[in-house]
């Protein structure tokens, strides 16, 4: 029993890595790029949340509102202002830039904020639970998880059969070919990036009810984002729900057997997947 | 032209001079403990070590194509490996410093054969976890006590004399086998495949150059001279934890030092490390709003002067320290202009390029055949 509800606690934290993972996927398949920062968005996203709902004295429920179109323009403007002068085939300038903002957001949040951690209290609702079968399951952790799906759901139908799903499936294949077919790729690129912060936007909402947060925590978050996406498949939408699965899996079973080996069974299960199928789990090659 | 009467010229005079300086330093250093203070000798062990691991960053960067933000992996392992042996095993601390680069290298074989399949940006977040999957491992081994850290116990049987000595000795080592080994290297055949490598890895290996073995040896000879840094630090520093030891804030300082002071170019790393060093001498008292301005600096460095601070000093002067180009010379208008054989991609990357005067004729690395002293142009 005790396994049985280390496997669902894995998946239900796994919920909230699939929404980190997610716009990397996404970012890394269309453009190649991965943003160094983007563990420290969620952290700004999230910090911010809690002070937005402490200031204007409104509903924690209302934080995602505010938080997502806050995110949606994040994303837009640092693909505009930065990114877009880095997307080359040379992996250096964006590793680079995205590391030099993440090391100056993350000093920037410890400013305003403090090394203090951080939460955002639904009140009852933080601590209510179902009983499913002959487990206990926090309600919040299971709306997490729920949301996460709903989102890959979407994102996936949406890159399949909308316009901007083609526009963007075309970008990532060969941008200037986009190009030379209509397809502004810089303006896709911008709204990818949009997309992929906009949904950390959500993401910060859930991190920061769910558990806490604290100016220091970007890179972790970055790293197991990391891991559900290479251990999903690189670039691939379902994949990276997956890896994300796995991840959480990986780190609640490993705490379980020693409190010390939780967030290293994670890594361990990433090594493995390397050595033993490189190109990622869903990958069909 | 005739071939017969071109020579290659391969040091300049500022070069020359540059070479007398660092020899002049390399030897200096172990006399320190004679004539300059205990602070002053802290100052060059830890900037010997910065000079050394960003040194190493750039080969990895600049020549081999390889990004890592996981440098602190070898840190680590070259400071815990010279607390192993020196405290638990009783061998010869200053002779462990050493030992713990070829430790640093071997360690790095498996990491590269784990991530060398993963693509560029993924590759470099790979070697981050990577390190930390070693830093949580450390925290879990009670051997080497575990999260708490070690103390390097066995430093007590020496006088502070003999300590300084050992320390400033180790570190002109460190010194001749990164910034020297680094210089060897470039100039040597094995330095042309690295630069066709870095310029253009297709055309590289279409010309005969093993592009896959050459990553490999880069990525040791890398994890090697970060190790022994690593264990020189942590010998002055007397202690080590797995979360100083593991600490991202490594890789920081690496990519800081090379990318502001210009990346692909032996002269960069030092002027990134010292800039490094005496403004966090200077600034580092404001915390955190310092750091801020470090990130914001490298971000801007990426996105507007690739080529760092070395790079907008040659526009002015071209005045290399450690030059690794050929310099044809051609004798029958010698009085005239010198023809330069640099790689075309030094000019697209926006490197230090003060010679695209009259006379000056750019010839590809790639195009030439390695294993020829002399070019033909």
């Amino acid at each position: 029993m005790k396994w049985l509800d280390a496997l669902v606690q894995g998946v239900l934290l796994g919920g909230l890595y699939a929404q980190y993972a997610l716009g990397m996927a996404l970012m890394f398949g269309v453009m190649r790029i991965v943003n160094i920062a983007h563990g420290d968005l969620v952290i700004l996203l999230a910090l911010l949340g809690i002070t937005l709902v402490g200031v204007l004295g409104v509903s924690p429920l209302v934080a995602p509102f505010l938080l997502v179109p806050m995110g949606v323009i994040i994303g837009w403007a640092l693909q505009r202002g930065v990114l877009n002068r880095v997307v080359k085939a040379d992996p250096l300038p964006s590793l680079v830039a995205t590391f030099g903002l993440s090391i100056a957001l993350q000093n920037l949040m410890l400013q305003i904020w403090s090394a203090d951690t951080r939460s955002l209290s639904l009140g009852a609702l933080s601590s209510m639970s179902i009983e499913l079968g002959p487990l206990y399951v926090g309600v919040l952790p299971l709306g997490v998880f729920a949301f996460a799906v709903a989102l890959t759901a979407c994102l996936h139908l949406a890159l399949r059969y909308t316009k901007f799903g083609r526009a963007l499936r075309a970008a990532a294949a060969d941008g200037e070919a986009a190009t030379l077919s209509g397809v502004d790729a810089k303006g896709v690129y911008a709204l990818a990036t949009a997309i992929a912060v906009g949904i950390l936007g959500a993401a910060a909402f859930c991190q920061a009810t769910r558990t806490t947060v604290a100016p220091a925590d970007g890179g972790a978050q970055l790293i197991y984002a990391f891991e559900a996406v290479i251990i999903g498949g690189m670039g691939h939408i379902s994949g990276a729900f997956l890896g994300a699965m796995i991840v959480g899996i990986a780190q609640v079973v490993g705490s379980r057997a020693d409190p010390g080996w939780g967030i290293l069974s994670g890594h361990i299960v990433f090594l493995l997947v390397l050595a033993l199928r490189p190109q990622g789990l869903m990958s069909r090659t | 032209m005739s071939y017969s009467n071109v020579i290659v010229r391969r040091q300049t005079t500022s070069s020359v001079i540059a070479l007398a300086v660092s020899v002049l330093i390399v030897t200096a250093i172990p006399t320190m403990p004679y004539w300059a203070s205990n602070g002053h000798i802290r100052w060059v062990i830890e900037l010997s070590c910065l000079i050394a691991i960003a040194q190493m960053w750039n080969l990895l960067a600049g020549y081999a194509g390889l990004v890592s933000v996981g440098q602190q992996a070898f840190i680590g392992v070259g400071g815990y490996v010279l607390f192993v042996f020196a405290n638990n095993m009783g061998f010869n601390p200053f002779w462990t410093v050493p030992l713990s680069a070829f430790a640093a290298a071997a360690v790095s074989i498996p990491a590269y054969i784990l991530l060398r399949r993963l693509e560029g940006p993924y590759f470099a977040i790979g070697t981050w976890v990577f390190a930390e999957a070693l830093r949580l491992l450390t925290a879990n081994i009670s051997y080497v006590n575990g999260g708490s850290g070690m103390s390097l116990r066995v430093m007590a049987q020496y006088t502070p004399g003999q300590r300084a000595l050992g320390l400033t000795m180790m570190s002109s080592l460190l010194l001749l086998l990164t910034v020297g080994g680094s210089y060897v290297l470039l100039r040597s055949r094995f330095g042309l495949a690295l630069t066709a490598n870095r310029d253009e890895p297709v055309a590289a290996a279409s010309q005969g150059v093993n592009v896959k073995r050459i990553r490999l040896m880069i990525w040791m000879l890398a994890a090697a001279g970060t190790g022994m840094a690593g264990a020189l630090y942590y010998m002055a520093q007397l202690r080590i934890t797995p979360d100083a030891g593991f600490d991202p804030y490594w890789s920081s300082i690496c990519i800081f030092s090379v990318m502001v002071g210009g990346v692909g170019r032996l002269e960069g790393p030092i002027i990134g490390a010292l800039l490094y060093f005496f403004a966090t001498r200077f600034f580092g008292q404001f915390g955190a709003t310092y750091l801020v301005a470090l990130g914001l600096l490298t971000l801007v460095m990426a996105l507007f002067s690739p080529g760092g601070i070395w790079s907008l000093l040659s526009r002015l002067v071209n005045w290399p320290w450690f030059p690794v180009t050929r310099v044809v010379v051609n004798q029958s208008q010698r009085a005239g202009e010198d023809q330069e054989c640099r790689s075309g991609a030094d000019r697209k990357r926006g490197f230090g390029d003060a010679n695209g005067v009259n006379g000056t004729k750019h010839v590809d690395a790639a195009s030439i055949k390695p294993g020829r002293e002399t070019y033909q142009l």
